[in-house]
């Protein structure tokens, strides 16, 4: 890396780089693919392929990692804003990062589960889908968003001899930024890129409407939907999510201002702002979740990993007591 | 990446730029906008078109401008709706793809 780039690109967007580059993940932490598919007897090949992607995956490594950077800052190490996660760790000259990461993990783990959730939800509506297991590629979008076009040409064309050899064809994405990547911009650098990719929504969306399954959940609850910008904007799937909000039995769904909601959603400030700007991540997800709070809902609902961890953030550091869930997860307890 | 191919890139940003009637719709959608105008994209495009065409403000600071956008995508949309669709986000990211593009072939891929 040269330094003209160390001075154009932020040190966490480089240190991201290096991971997705090097270990094949977003956080660098190794961890097993297949780890949260266990137990759930998942083939290799089926007509659908399952696209768990690291969002959901590293996401508590993520939190863990700007929790010690956030207590670091705390102890006076004098880390400045700029300074981002990588440059930090890799000046020490081991990878404390991911140790650090592991160590600081949270305990309770609410958004692996959201994986196996997805899975559940698939079945009970008769879908049936494989996984890749250990051979999953990361998607690598990150790389695009940060500037590293070649670098993302490259990773993409391995991704597709992937794909290619594991004779997928049609994948379902769960991450909404993976799969607007596999569906909107691996075709650009891809010649005859010839994979259907459809998000988890589009197949509940059909499924709930051909199989007319009215899911209900126990206790009615107020609630309210963050719609991920990568849901909204990239994938425009608006419509379909509120189908399957509407189906859903019991929820009382109250919006934000017509302006903040839908198409209009206003960010979160997850994504990768967090790794360059943290200040100003943590700014946004305040304003996000005080517009959220307005509604009066009890409940935030969202369907992005990087969204639930700001919105959570957010909500605790206003000190309100709102519970932040992943849509994937009521569905599941509201289908029979 | 040759020079050609960078200065098709260039082009192409400014293409994108020249199309944006600076209306500044999309100003108060930008999630970063805390009053000033370079946080908003309307803001960075300029900051794009004066540093590629005039060589204003230095790399490092039309970096960090750029890397402030949290990419997600509501300016477009307003821009699409109510403006000429310049597509100022896929212009940011192009524009950062470009500044990583320029300094590899200055500097080498390695250095």
């Amino acid at each position: 890396m040269n330094k003209g780039i160390r001075n154009i690109v932020p040190a966490g967007h480089i240190y991201v780089r290096d991971n997705i580059l090097e270990k094949g993940s977003l956080t660098g932490v190794d961890e097993s693919k297949a780890a949260w598919a266990k137990d759930l007897n998942l083939a290799e090949r089926a007509e659908y392929t399952f696209f768990a992607g690291c969002g959901y995956q590293h996401m508590k490594y993520i939190e863990g990692m700007m929790n010690a950077l956030k207590s670091a800052e705390k102890m006076g190490m004098g880390m400045g804003r700029v300074m981002g996660i990588g440059k930090v760790f890799s000046k020490v000259g081991i990878d404390i990062a991911s140790i650090a990461a592991k160590v600081t993990a949270s305990k309770e783990d609410p958004y692996t589960n959201v994986l196996r959730k997805a899975v559940s939800v698939l079945r009970k509506l008769g879908v049936d889908v494989g996984y890749l297991g250990e051979k999953e590629p990361c998607c690598g979008s990150p790389l695009y968003y940060d500037g590293f076009e070649d670098d993302y040409a490259g990773h993409v064309r391995k991704n597709y001899e992937i794909f290619k050899s594991s004779g997928v064809k049609k994948i379902i994405g769960l991450v909404p930024a993976c799969t607007s990547a596999l569906k909107n911009v691996y075709p650009k650098y891809i010649e005859g890129y010839n994979v259907q990719v459809q998000h988890f929504f589009e197949v509940v969306a059909r499924r709930l409407e051909e199989t007319g399954i009215r899911p209900a959940v126990k206790e009615k609850i107020k609630i309210t939907y963050h719609e991920p910008c990568q849901l909204s904007r990239y994938l425009e799937l608006v419509s379909e999510v509120r189908e399957v909000l509407q189906r859903i039995e019991g929820l009382e769904v109250v919006e934000p201002d017509a302006e903040q909601c839908g198409m209009w959603s206003t960010c979160c400030g997850g994504g990768g702002l967090e790794a360059s700007h943290p200040e100003l991540a943590e700014r946004i997800g305040l304003r996000r979740a005080e517009e959220l709070l307005e509604t009066g809902a009890s409940v935030f609902i969202s369907s992005c990993p990087a969204c639930e961890m700001q919105l959570a953030k957010a909500t605790r550091k206003l000190q309100r007591n709102i519970r932040v869930m992943d849509l994937v997860e009521v569905l599941d307890q509201a289908l029979p | 990446m040759n020079d050609a191919g960078l200065k098709e890139v260039e082009k192409e940003i400014l293409e994108n730029i020249q199309i944006c009637l600076k209306c500044r719709m999309c100003v108060d959608m930008c999630p970063t906008y805390e009053g000033w105008f370079a946080q908003s994209s309307a803001g960075r495009l300029m900051a794009v078109n004066l540093h590629i065409k005039y060589g204003l403000g230095s790399e490092e600071e039309l970096g960090n401008l750029l890397f402030s956008c949290t990419t997600c995508r509501r300016c477009q949309s307003r821009c699409r709706m109510l403006s000429t669709d310049c597509s100022p986000a896929d212009t940011i990211i192009k524009a950062r793809q470009y500044l990583v593009k320029r300094a590899e072939s200055r500097e080498g891929k390695r250095s």
